[in-house]
């Protein structure tokens, strides 16, 4: 199950499991944010390099309009992810509990 | 004790929630913990899939064989019919470069070497057959 919504103070929440068979569910979504956003990813267990793609995606189209996305409450395993990928130089990431 | 199972699934992504569940039911039977699961899931998802992709007109279902050892839980994928591909060689990933020069894919297989603790391929008979252990933390 994977979900995607516009969330409390207008975060974009992600919930569930981003597995390669959710990431056009996840980039229809994401290809409507047209500005700066912050992604909640509290509820997101699981992500792939299938998400990856879908946020690195996303995260240079708005590079072009000087925008870009903060993700914001990453679990420990999302966190390795982003950091084996090197997404910690080009995403601002906030880990789970401060 | 459970394992070894094996199952075959359906050459598609539709079949990743049935591998999931597949998986977990094995994990939840032989009581592994989170931190094995999710690197396991990683790269099981991330081979399946390129097998998926790279051999879309294949009608052979893809086999997955998970068993849980003394200290680690092997996975084995097999796929039939299929031209070799050897997921244990090196190739360039770029982890470093400015965001616009940044390649969208081709970060898998990088991530699975540092998720898992080995990685193996063997090709005979037309078959592809990867094998991965991921050591309890």
């Amino acid at each position: 199950m994977f979900e995607i919504e516009i969330g409390d103070e207008g975060r974009v929440v992600c919930t569930g499991r981003l597995d390669a068979a959710q990431c056009e569910k996840a980039q229809e979504f994401m290809d409507t944010l047209a500005e700066a956003n912050t992604l909640d990813f509290a509820s997101l267990e699981y992500i792939s390099s299938a998400g990856l793609g879908v946020l690195l995606k996303t995260q240079k189209r708005l590079a072009e309009t000087g925008a870009g996305l903060k993700i914001i409450n990453v679990n420990n395993h999302i966190r390795d992810v982003f950091r084996y990928s090197g997404f910690n130089a080009i995403f601002d990431i906030e880990a789970s509990g401060g | 004790m459970t394992s070894p199972e094996h199952k075959k699934f359906v050459r598609s992504y539709d079949s990743l929630r049935e591998i999931f569940d597949f998986t977990e039911a094995f994990f939840e039977a032989e009581n592994i913990a989170e931190s094995t699961r999710y690197p396991v899931h990683f790269a099981l998802e991330e081979l399946f899939t390129n097998m998926v992709k790279y051999n879309p007109g294949n009608n052979h279902d893809i086999q997955l064989d998970i068993e849980r050892g003394e200290s680690d839980v092997t996975v084995t994928i097999t796929d039939f019919d299929v031209d070799a591909f050897d997921v244990t060689t090196n190739r360039k990933v770029d982890t470093e470069s400015p965001l616009a020069d940044r390649p969208v894919g081709g970060l898998g297989l990088h991530l699975i070497r540092h998720m898992v603790d080995t990685l193996n391929y063997n090709y005979a008979d037309r078959q592809s057959r990867i094998t991965f252990t991921k050591g309890f933390e």
